[in-house]
């Protein structure tokens, strides 16, 4: 056996022999931290101490923001127009973008060997969905498309055909999935929801509003038809330009072919189980009324 | 090409420094390009259970408060503690009274996907079949209106023609009053009035002489017209 030299040397030597980095061992890169101007001290920072010379600016009594010496303001002067009425009542998507999801995979925060669901993006710090301020969940949006080279099978509430045709390119599955505001309350905080120990619900059907988006191949949604879908996705190939992959031929076929029930909210638990985190214990009903509730 | 850059520098980091990884280093069996993919999962937040010193209210006495016997808190001492919380899990799911309100609610306002599409189907059609009849009401009228702007026009037309026409005749009507009485007199005055009357009788004496001299000749010409036909 000849002799292997270790890669790095004596730089990786020296690594291995340092102490441990701590507050005591670290300090700023030179040039990059300035050093405040101290008001009231000194030459610079002293006298008026920045001010300015008498009147409302000195002594602090400048009137209240956006107003114009008596002149009608601009923010009273221009008309109401319904711009943000119901503003509050609108449902919000935010987005994700393809150049987050491939940096959020190339660091490792999202498995990319697992269906991605927005529960994986959640724990990986991906998106921060707040389901109190009327987040109806996660948009693909197609900046990016041009770098995305990745092969994933994700779940998302609404996706531009961009991103969809990116995802495809590379021999993933989207799929465009609806969460009533309970459900996606506990698909984003699912360890606190089982610690209240309560059954997991079922999720709800859109609302009429929403319903044809969810029923429309082209938009990948989760109550189409597959065979549409499959049609959709010969024809977005087609449209854009990209040999569509065959994944069924694909060694993670089974995987990216995973789809949720439409009443389900995790992969592998159904509605009206309980999951005990103390015991790590799944306990399921068995009253027939329960379970033909839980099961419609 | 950035996924295989970091699958290669990630492989020799890992590679020395063997043992030592905080990481949590997941290998799939089936890794896509064969090399190794890391999965960084942040530490989840530490479950603070408490079970080793679990509160679990004595639910005989009177003095823990109301809100620690109810349902809720019962679900979630047993999220909580689990079967050592002594709570039959099957309190956990609704009660049959529950489950009935629960499936009356849901019946009510969540109806089911064969329904919302038959309304959303509905409420298309009419709103096209509103839509259309607008757009056929706009493009009758439009097609009406090359003739009404015609008409408009005439109409106009006649009107300035009208105006002109009565002004010609009352120059005319001056200008015959000042001949007959040698001065120019008001027109507002009866003698002016008179005259003009008289001159309308003349008119009409006329027109009816004109009138029945026409139909003398036509009465004429048809049996001649009919016995000429006849005899040719």
């Amino acid at each position: 056996m000849s002799f292997t030299r270790k890669p790095g040397g004596k730089a990786l030597d020296i690594l291995q022999n340092l102490p441990r980095i701590s507050l005591a061992n670290l300090r700023p890169e030179p040039g990059t931290k300035k050093a405040e101007k101290k008001r009231g001290r000194g030459q610079h920072g002293g006298n008026r101490s920045g001010r300015g010379h008498k009147g409302e600016r000195q002594r602090g009594n400048r009137p209240r923001l956006g107003f114009e010496g008596g002149q009608t303001p601009f923010y009273l002067a221009i008309p109401k127009y319904g711009y943000n009425e119901g503003h509050s009542r609108r449902a919000q998507y935010q987005p994700l973008t393809l150049n987050r999801l491939q940096y959020l995979i190339d660091l490792g925060r999202v498995d990319p060997t697992q269906p991605i669901d927005l529960t994986q993006l959640v724990n990986g710090r991906g998106v921060t969905i707040q389901p109190q301020k009327r987040d109806y969940g996660v948009q693909l949006v197609g900046e990016g498309a041009g770098i995305f080279a990745a092969k994933v099978n994700i779940e998302v509430q609404m996706a531009s055909e961009e991103a969809i045709a990116a995802i495809e390119r590379n021999g993933g599955m989207v799929t465009t999935g609806f969460y009533d505001p309970r459900s996606l309350a506990v698909l984003c905080k699912p360890v606190p929801f089982f610690i209240s120990g309560q059954p997991i619900p079922k999720r709800m059907l859109p609302g009429e509003d929403m319903v044809t988006y969810y029923t429309d191949a082209t938009n990948r949604g989760y109550l189409a038809d597959p065979e549409k879908i499959q049609k959709a996705r010969i024809a977005l190939a087609r449209k854009y330009g990209y040999v569509l992959p065959d994944i069924s031929k694909d060694e993670l076929f089974h995987m990216l072919s995973m789809v949720k029930n439409p009443r389900q909210i995790f992969f592998g638990l159904s509605p009206g189980w309980v999951v005990n985190m103390a015991e790590k214990k799944i306990l399921k009903p068995t009253d027939d009324k329960l379970l033909q509730y839980y099961s419609s | 090409m950035a996924t295989s850059m970091l699958c290669r520098r990630t492989a020799i980091f890992s590679w020395a420094i063997r043992g030592v990884s905080p990481l949590k280093s997941y290998n799939p069996a089936s890794s896509h390009c064969g090399l190794l993919h890391q999965i960084a999962n942040y530490n989840p937040k530490p479950l603070k259970l408490n079970l080793k010193d679990p509160y679990i209210p004595d639910r005989e006495s009177e003095k823990t408060p109301e809100w620690q016997k109810t349902a809720k808190y019962d679900r979630k001492l047993f999220g909580r503690y689990g079967s050592s919380s002594g709570i039959d899990p099957a309190k956990l799911w609704p009660s049959h009274a529950q489950l009935e309100e629960m499936i009356a609610e849901e019946r009510e306002w969540n109806p089911p996907l064969q329904v919302m599409l038959k309304n959303v189907e509905a409420k298309t059609k009419e709103a096209n079949a509103k839509r259309l009849a607008r757009e056929k009401l706009v493009a009758a009228n439009m097609a009406k209106m090359p003739k009404m702007v015609a008409d408009w026009r005439k109409e106009k037309r006649e009107a300035k023609q009208k105006l002109k026409d009565e002004k010609a005749r009352r120059e005319r009507l001056l200008a015959e009053a000042r001949e007959r009485f040698g001065y120019a007199m008001d027109p507002r005055s009866p003698k002016f009035l008179e005259m003009v009357s008289e001159i309308e009788k003349e008119e009409k004496k006329k027109r009816k002489l004109m009138k029945r001299r026409l139909k003398e000749e036509q009465s004429h010409l048809p049996p001649a017209a009919s016995s000429a036909a006849s005899s040719s």
